[in-house]
Formats: C-alpha cells, sequence, structure tokens
C-alpha cells in the first residue's frame, strides 16, 4: 500500500476529541491520502463462468497428458513431438496473436493467463514452460514487434514450430539481473554490436532465430532479434538441477554485428523492460503455485495412508503442522497472484505487487517444495514419487525470469 | 470475476480510519502504555463524538446503512486501520467487546435489543482451560427462575470496564462440550466481583481482568443462545457447542485484521525513521542489487500483503454467506504470526532507535504477541487448517 502524507502539524491538546476536530478530520478535508489504484468493482474472488470452464479443461489436460509424461521429458530432455503437438493444439499460442498473422486475435486478460499458467503447471512445471515460452515469446512480439517483425516471426506461431524464436533473457554472470543484461550491445554506425552470455534458453537448437535482451552503455535494456547463422553466435547446450524436461542452452555472442532495424520495435523504439520482467514474474508465480498446489495434492493422502507407530502419520501435530501450513502459504500465494494480475488489468501501476508476488513465491514455493519431500519422508528422495522433481523445479522459481507471461 | 481489490468506497473508508487512527490514538499511544489500568477516557469522547457523525463511517449506524452484503469486509478494513494507530486503544474503545459479537452471532431478538448496545465483554478462560474450552470448570445450576453460577474466569479483555460479561459454563461438568452454555452477566449483580487486573506485556490501554463469581444468581432468560437441558441427541449437541463456537468464525478475521493493521504501523514507522537516514525500497530488484534492510522489508512486506488477502477473503466469504471457518484460521494463523514476526524485526533493523521508548516500534512489537494469542493461539488455528485439509475429526488428530 502506497501511502502518500499530508503530514499537518494539529495543534490540539488531546485531552477531549470534539465534534468539531472529528468534524474537520473527516469531512472537510482529505489529509491522508492511501489509495493507489481505482476501482468501482467490489472485492470477488471468483472466477468467471469462462475462466472456469478453460481452468477445468486446461487442469484436466495437465493431470492426464502431462503429469504421466513429466518423468519421460525429463529423460529425454525434452517433451515428446506427439506431447508437443497436443500442446500445440491448445491454441493458447495463438489466441492473442492478430489475425493479420494467422492467429486468432481474442484478447487475453492477466488474470486468466495466470489462472491457464496456474492449471498447466499443476501437471508439470517443464512441460508447462514449453508451452507458455512460445506463448510469452509471441505475446512480447505482438505487443512490441515493427510490422517487418510480426510478419516474420508470428506466422510461424500458426502454421510452423513453436520453438522458431528463441528468447533469452536469463544471463550467465551472477550479479547480472533480468533488467541488467550480461549482453552487453554497442551502436557503431548502422551497426549494433552484442557481446556476451546468455542462459537458460528454451529449444535453442530448434530456433531459427532469437530475441535477446542486452542493455545499452547508458543502462537501457530492449530486445533484439538475432538470426540463428549470425557469424559470433554459439549455441551450447546445458544440463540444470531442475527444469529437465525441457532442452536448455547458453548462447555465447562474441562481437555479434547486426542491424540497428534488428532492435524489436525498430531503431528508436524503447520496450518497458520493467513492465516486461514484472508480467513475466507474475506468470512465474502462478507456475509455482500450480506446482505447489501439486505438492499439497500428493502428500495428502500420502501422510493420511502412511502408518508408523500404528497410526497415521498426519496425525501427529509436527506432520499435520507442515500440512496445514502449506495449505495456508498456497492460499495467501494464490491470492498474491490474482491481485497481482487484477491490478494489471485494470491498468494500475503493478510493479510492486509483482515484485512482492514473486519474492513470496520463491520463498514459500521452496519451502513448500522440501517440506514435500520431508513429509514422504527417504521414499520422498527417490524417483519412485514426484516430489523430488517437485524440489528440483521449484528451485527455479526466483531464479528463473522470463519463462512466462500474463 | 477475480479481483480482490478494494473499491474506492472501502478505500475512502480506509483513509478515513486512518486519519482516526493518526489523529486520535496515536498521540495518546505512549501515554496509556505507560498509565495501565486508567481507562483511556478520550475513547469514550471518540464513541460520543463518533455517534455524531452518522456518515463519517466511524459510527455503528453507518455501518447499517451499508450495504449489508460488504459489512464484514468494511469491518475488518476499517479495525485494520484502527489498529495502525494503537491496538491497545481500540481494544479499549467502549461497546467493541467480543462479548457484544456473541451477542449478536446467537442472541435471540430480546437479548439482542436489551444487551446489544451495551458493551460486552467474553469469559471463557480459566486457571486450568485456556484453548480446550471444553474442560471449563465454571459451573450454572438452574434454581427456579434464576441460574446460578459458579466459578473463576481470567484474562477477560474489557472485564473491569464493560457493563456485563458473557460468560461460559457447564451445565455438567461430566458431560463435556454437549454441556457448555453461554450466559449474560452484568455488572453489579451480587456474587460478581472483579479480583485483580493483570499486568501486562503489551495492549496495556486495555485492561485484562480476573473474575468471581460466588453464587451470582441472574434471570433465566440471560442463557445465551443453546437450550437450558443437555441434549442427548449427539447431533444436537455437537450443534449446539458448534453454535457458541461459531463466534470465533466471525470474529477470528477481525482480530486477524489488527494484526495486519499492526504489522503495517511497524513497517511504515520503519520506513520513516531509515528514510531519515537516506533509505529507499527497492522492490523487485535482485538480492545483488538491494542491501539487506530493503531485502528484509521486501520479504516482510510481501508476507503482510499475502496476510492481508488471507483476510479480507474469509470475510468477504462471510459477507458473501460462505462457510469460512477454515480460511478464517488461516487468515488468522498467518496474520498472527507475521504480525509479530514484523514487529519484532522492525525493531531489529531499527537498531537502538527501534529498542528505545523514542518511538513506538517497541511498544508495537510488544502489542503484537498476544494478536498470536487470544482468538486462538496460532497453533490452534493449524489444528483447525490441518483437520480441514486432512480430513481428519478431532479424536484423530489431537
Amino acid at each position: 500500500m502506497q501511502i502518500l502524507y499530508f503530514r499537518i502539524t494539529l495543534s490540539v491538546k488531546h485531552s477531549s476529541v470534539s465534534i468539531d476536530l472529528l468534524n474537520f478530520l473527516f469531512t472537510n478535508l482529505t489529509l491522508i491520502i492511501m489509495q493507489d489504484y481505482k476501482t468501482d468493482h467490489p472485492f470477488d474472488i471468483a472466477m468467471s463462468e469462462e475462466q472456469q470452464m478453460t481452468w477445468d479443461m486446461l487442469r484436466k489436460f495437465a493431470e492426464t497428458e502431462m503429469r504421466p509424461a513429466a518423468r519421460d521429458a525429463e529423460a529425454a530432455g525434452r517433451p515428446s513431438d506427439e506431447l508437443l503437438d497436443k500442446m500445440k493444439d491448445l491454441d493458447l499460442i495463438s489466441l492473442g496473436i492478430p489475425e493479420a498473422y494467422g492467429g486468432m486475435e481474442i484478447e487475453q486478460d492477466a488474470t486468466s493467463q495466470a489462472l491457464a499458467l496456474e492449471a498447466l503447471a499443476y501437471g508439470d512445471l517443464s512441460l508447462a514452460m514449453s508451452l507458455s515460452l512460445p506463448m510469452l515469446t509471441a505475446k512480447i512480439i505482438t505487443e512490441h514487434g515493427s510490422e517487418e517483425h510480426k510478419k516474420e516471426l508470428l506466422k510461424q506461431y500458426s502454421d510452423g514450430s513453436m520453438f522458431h524464436v528463441g528468447l533469452g533473457i536469463n544471463n550467465s554472470s551472477i550479479m547480472a539481473d533480468a533488467l541488467h543484461s550480461s549482453v552487453l550491445v554497442n551502436e557503431s554506425g548502422e551497426e549494433l554490436i552484442l557481446n556476451g552470455i546468455k542462459t537458460g534458453i528454451a529449444f535453442a537448437e530448434e530456433a531459427d532465430s532469437f530475441l535477446i535482451s542486452a542493455t545499452s552503455e547508458s543502462g537501457e535494456s530492449n530486445l533484439y532479434v538475432l538470426d540463428k547463422d549470425t557469424e559470433g553466435l554459439e549455441i551450447i547446450s546445458k544440463e540444470f538441477m531442475g527444469l529437465k524436461g525441457l532442452p536448455l542452452s547458453e548462447i555465447k555472442l562474441s562481437n555479434c554485428k547486426i542491424k540497428t532495424s534488428q532492435k524489436l520495435g525498430g531503431h528508436n523504439y524503447s520496450i518497458n523492460f520493467q513492465e516486461l520482467v514484472d508480467s513475466s514474474r507474475i506468470g512465474m508465480s502462478a507456475m509455482a503455485l500450480g506446482v505447489c498446489q501439486a505438492v499439497l495434492d500428493y502428500v495428502v493422502p500420502y501422510t493420511n495412508e502412511r502408518v508408523a507407530f500404528d497410526e497415521p502419520i498426519s496425525n501427529r501435530q509436527s506432520v499435520a503442522f507442515l500440512v496445514a501450513d502449506m495449505a495456508i502459504e498456497i492460499e495467501a500465494m494464490r491470492l498474491m497472484v490474482y491481485k497481482a494480475a487484477a491490478l494489471k488489468d485494470i491498468g494500475a501501476d503493478f510493479h510492486k505487487q509483482a515484485s512482492l508476488t514473486h519474492r513470496f513465491a520463491a520463498h514459500h514455493g521452496m519451502k513448500i517444495g522440501t517440506d514435500g519431500v520431508q513429509l514422504l519422508g527417504g521414499h520422498g528422495f527417490t524417483h519412485e514419487h514426484p516430489v523430488e522433481l517437485w524440489y528440483r523445479n521449484l528451485r527455479a522459481i526466483g531464479i528463473f525470469e522470463g519463462g512466462a507471461g500474463v | 470475476m477475480i479481483h480482490p481489490l478494494l473499491p474506492n468506497q472501502l478505500q475512502k473508508t480506509q483513509e478515513t480510519m486512518r486519519m482516526a487512527a493518526e489523529f486520535i490514538l496515536r498521540p495518546i499511544s505512549r501515554k496509556y502504555d505507560k498509565a495501565e489500568h486508567e481507562p483511556p477516557v478520550e475513547m469514550e469522547q471518540l464513541n460520543q463524538a463518533a455517534a455524531a457523525q452518522k456518515d463519517a463511517g466511524i459510527g455503528d449506524d453507518s455501518v447499517k446503512s451499508m450495504d449489508l452484503k460488504g459489512r464484514n469486509l468494511w469491518a475488518v478494513i476499517s479495525l485494520e486501520q484502527m489498529c495502525w494507530g494503537d491496538v491497545g486503544l481500540f481494544l479499549a474503545r467502549p461497546g467493541t467487546g467480543l462479548g457484544n459479537a456473541a451477542i449478536s452471532a446467537v442472541g435471540n431478538p430480546d437479548q439482542k435489543s436489551k444487551w446489544g448496545k451495551r458493551w460486552a465483554s467474553m469469559a471463557i478462560t480459566e486457571p486450568g482451560a485456556g484453548s480446550d474450552s471444553k474442560n471449563i470448570s465454571t459451573t450454572a445450576v438452574l434454581d427456579g427462575n434464576e441460574w446460578v453460577i459458579n466459578g473463576e474466569k481470567i484474562y477477560v479483555t474489557d472485564g473491569d470496564r464493560c457493563d456485563c460479561v458473557v460468560v461460559w459454563a457447564t451445565l455438567n461438568k461430566t458431560m463435556g462440550k454437549t454441556a457448555i452454555r453461554s450466559f449474560i452477566v452484568e455488572k453489579g449483580t451480587p456474587g460478581f466481583s472483579v479480583a485483580r487486573l493483570e499486568k501486562k506485556l503489551g495492549i496495556r490501554a486495555s485492561d485484562t481482568a480476573t473474575l468471581i463469581f460466588d453464587n451470582c444468581r441472574i434471570p433465566r432468560e440471560n442463557l445465551l443462545g443453546g437450550k437450558e437441558e443437555i441434549e442427548m441427541d449427539a447431533d444436537a449437541a455437537k450443534k449446539s457447542f458448534g453454535g457458541a463456537m461459531q463466534t470465533f468464525d466471525n470474529t477470528r478475521p477481525m482480530v486477524a485484521g489488527m494484526a495486519i493493521g499492526l504489522g503495517q504501523a511497524a513497517l511504515d514507522m520503519t520506513r520513516a525513521l531509515l528514510s531519515e537516514e537516506g533509505y529507499q525500497d527497492n522492490f523487485g530488484a535482485s538480492i545483488g542489487q538491494q542491501t539487506a534492510i530493503q531485502y528484509e522489508l521486501e520479504m516482510l512486506e510481501a508476507e503482510l500483503e499475502a496476510a492481508r488477502l488471507l483476510v479480507y477473503k474469509s470475510a468477504w466469504m462471510m459477507d458473501n454467506k460462505m462457510p469460512n471457518s477454515k480460511e478464517a484460521s488461516m487468515g488468522k494463523a498467518k496474520a498472527g504470526r507475521i504480525g509479530n514476526r514484523i514487529s519484532l524485526k522492525c525493531v531489529e533493523l531499527c537498531s537502538m532507535q527501534g529498542f528505545s521508548e523514542d518511538h513506538l516500534l517497541e511498544k508495537f512489537s510488544r502489542d503484537s504477541k498476544i494478536l498470536d494469542i487470544f482468538e486462538g493461539t496460532q497453533q490452534i488455528q493449524q489444528l483447525i487448517v490441518a483437520r480441514q485439509v486432512l480430513n481428519k475429526s478431532s479424536t484423530d488428530l489431537k
């Protein structure tokens, strides 16, 4: 809550509170302004009918198609082509793409998108990101691309590979962050020269081009479209502790020369990078929520069935309270995600709420991940149960930037 | 439509309440923390003034004129802001006792009209029974047209200053919760006395009394809710005690809201003190770009916002007539512990200034502890949530 104070020293003796003083305070003057967004719509947390329908459909897809495929995707390092086809058939990518570029042009509000991401991540985070990444990339190009870029890059989503554009937001340098890229861009006449290392780029081998965030000397970050065969661009496949169902790579840029028009939106365009990052943080938080809900729904029946000392382990407070706290923080995380998305939907400033939500999801997501394994004991440590997978994937929350958007 | 945002009207209420907190409660906050057991006369004056301010949104009449659908959420955000000012003083505001909540929740029309406007405190806890309120040993025996009450009650908030007390007593000690009833006992009834007032860690502006009932005779019609005889039917008996406990589903969001207000007060004051020494927030920056204080404050702010939304949701459910027992406990557990953690952390962040009585941070950190205890400790809330999430009875999960 942002608070604007007009501190006025009132020389009032507080030995008595007069009606006059109250009149002065409450009716004549507003001394404290706390309002930081405007809406006439009442407080509400119920899904709309349409949201509920999409939710039911996606949640079912996550449970029946994604969850059972999670281990195989980890082993193979990528989702099967069959599953990818099914995910593409959900039409979530083309939904927001304008008709002129082969899409459906149905504008999606942030809350509906957050709900969709949560539902998908309930199945598996790697697999959900196989879909959320092209969704986000298409959204960024739709919102910020020049006519030329849209023509070139958007069409393929409807009739080609959904991974033809690799999104490079994550940095290799530890001290860099989403707003300060570890790739630097220098302008030299008609050319831009990029140097540095990006990492965590999904399906890089399948991409024809990349959308890479780079920071200029002035400290401004933007996105740049690089062809795969740009001289000085090298793709190096990487392994991470989690998100193993999704192929991830590092991209090394050594003196890569591109034209000024390859800046997304054109030479003079400046992207609101903070807003892009904030929106993607709401998306990643929504996905964390989906995974956390999966953990809770798994440990409840497990602790109710697992018997030790002649009774279910959930009959003991030390176990039951861990589960209760999980449920409390998940409900809180859900409301944080909803509020951040709702603020975006009414056009209010959502930077602070997105930041708080992301911080909350990272902290409590990992706590829920680790408690999930703890509650299964030694069993949780093995591949017999999915909790160790969720544990590894939840570590990505708070770290992986630009993995999903709302 | 998913829209967990406050409409303009409620945000105006927030501002009005914040002004009352800032300009009326804050200036006398330290005074009554020091002068424990001295009734804050300003709160009575505030009530009188508020009564004349029907449209200002702090009088009870303005609540009644509001759309009933939003009344509980309105109440939560109002007292959140009042408690941003001072929790102790808020509790000492005449007419706002927990007993009033009980009367309005389970009282019959006659009781509501007779006692609704009086200041009613609530006496449950005894030296030998706290959270396990079914084990109380205060007894009530029907003798002719009167109930005879015997027993000792402790930790009665407003117990000295109130007009009447809602007392929990058992009709038969051997029958557990099925025999528990609540009774309205008026101040000045022979056999009813205030034995002493506690000296406390915090909320010193509010009185906490020990009450003695020694053959205290009250009219038969003062039985609040429930039947005069003990139900033999298990379901009916369960319902009877559940009815009494239901008061708490309604009041937990309120107490949780108090913790949110206090937590926000501690964060605001910490920022104000730090900004005098050049501090600025840096929300959303990476760990490498934030100072330790920026990181701490962002995390605490996130926790507070999370707790706040849980509490708002539980009040919204009440407004929409949805069963909210689980959510009310979720909000109370989270808000209680977060309010306490924030206020203690804020003292630490402000170092000796935080520890000093020059500022109210140290007071907030003392006041906050009770909010994690009364109206059900954090652990009782966890128990309620756990039983519902795991689908357990109270015999399985003790």
